[in-house]
């Protein structure tokens, strides 16, 4: 994330405090700068969390108006970054507990959308049984694995973004690692094949 | 061997994992937008505290005038049957170039507006000795905005990149006047603005965002 804000500051003419204290003024083009450069980030962590393109879209909508309507209580402690993932992680966690028939049309996707390609000669039957078992790991777990296995978070900003002790984020991937291993148990003779 | 095999697993799944395909995130600014801003304008606001209310209906006429001259001229142009082609080739050039997105459009066309006119009551501001604390605050609000539409999709259109970076130029030049308001400053302004022909292609891309 540190890169992301490095890059942000040396691409963009403004810089991103200018921009903060430009939307607190009230202007939009600022407001859209600093959309332009994280939705995208926000959109893929939201849609991992999520599965669905439909409740991710509605999630980062949703982070922004949050955002942009708190922006004067960021006091710039931690990346900006980090922080709009923190509201994003929250406004998912928020929506799933809220929606009870999530679980139901997350597996529902997950047998619709089509998997990966097969170019790096993963077997299609683990792909899927992986897929299936981080879905149905707890939410602590499986945000955990999301953010740092899938999209690459290392473990400060994981803790920085869930609000937890850096200790506390390698002890659930590790739990969760075990979990995913013990979920695909029955097909060990193929993962040591 | 078994956690080879599943290191592997997961790296995969970081590449097939709930892969997101591209959204449509200018829909999304949209609904952002309109709740986090609504419609009303805070540049107009902005406008409204920082100036006295003859100065703004000063400027807002000096605006009309600007724009009105601006859309005179393209219908002038159209209307000579000599210059057909060059208004031809003028249509197909804008509709060739990039287009800009809607959302920049509204606020291109009030930078504009409010860029044109700053620069067309400063010399009489500068003469008159009012161009003060505030009125140059204003022109650095309106150079930090000319970045911003100079990093934004707007700028994609190369005619509208050139006015910008010209007016960063320009409106650069009108902040350092500050409180040292000499006679040179404002002539090294003056003829830079006309050098670069500023304010007709101020009238004319205010008017034609307007005009579209």
């Amino acid at each position: 994330m540190a890169n992301t804000v490095v890059a942000f500051q040396s691409a963009y003419r403004v810089s991103e405090p200018d921009l903060i204290a430009r939307v607190l003024a009230g202007d939009r083009i600022a407001a859209r700068e600093l959309y332009d450069a994280h939705s995208p980030r926000v959109y893929r962590l939201a849609f991992r969390l999520t599965g669905d393109a439909d409740l991710a879209r509605e999630f980062t909508q949703d982070t922004f108006v949050r955002a942009f309507g708190q922006l004067s209580r960021f006091r710039g402690d931690s990346a900006l970054s980090t922080w709009l993932h923190r509201i994003t992680v929250t406004v998912v966690a928020n929506a799933m507990r809220k929606v009870k028939r999530f679980r139901e049309r997350e597996t529902d996707l997950e047998d619709v959308h089509p998997l990966g390609s097969d170019s790096t000669g993963v077997d299609p039957v683990l792909r899927e049984r992986l897929h299936r078992a981080i879905t149905q790991l707890p939410e602590i777990y499986r945000t955990t694995v999301i953010m740092h296995d899938i999209e690459g978070y290392t473990h400060t900003e994981i803790a920085e973004v869930l609000g937890v002790a850096e200790g506390t984020c390698k002890s659930r991937l590790s739990q969760a690692r075990a979990q995913l291993r013990a979920a695909l148990a029955d097909l060990a003779p193929e993962l040591e094949s | 061997m078994m956690d080879d095999r599943f290191d592997e697993l997961m790296r995969d799944a970081a590449h097939t994992y709930r892969k997101p395909a591209e959204p449509d995130f200018e829909a999304m600014w949209n609904v952002v937008a309109k709740e986090s801003f609504g419609v009303a304008s805070p540049t107009q606001s902005g406008l409204r505290r920082s100036l006295n209310l003859p100065r703004v209906i000063g400027m807002a006429a000096t605006l009309l005038l600007g724009i009105g001259i601006g859309r005179a001229t393209v219908t002038l142009k159209s209307a000579s049957p000599t210059s057909a082609s060059t208004v031809a080739t003028s249509t197909v050039a804008r509709s060739d170039s990039i287009p800009e997105p809607a959302p920049y459009s509204t606020e291109t066309s009030q930078y504009l507006g409010q860029t044109a006119a700053l620069l067309i009551a400063l010399p009489s501001e500068v003469k008159a000795g009012r161009a003060n604390e505030q009125f140059l605050s204003r022109a650095g609000e309106l150079l930090t905005r000319t970045r911003l539409l100079l990093d934004s999709p707007a700028a994609n259109d190369p005619n509208m990149r050139n006015l910008l970076e010209d007016l960063e130029l320009v409106l650069a030049q009108v902040v350092h006047l500050e409180n040292n308001q000499s006679r040179t400053e404002l002539d090294l302004i003056s003829r830079a603005l006309e050098q670069r022909d500023v304010i007709p292609r101020l009238r004319t891309a205010a008017a034609d965002i307007s005009a579209n």
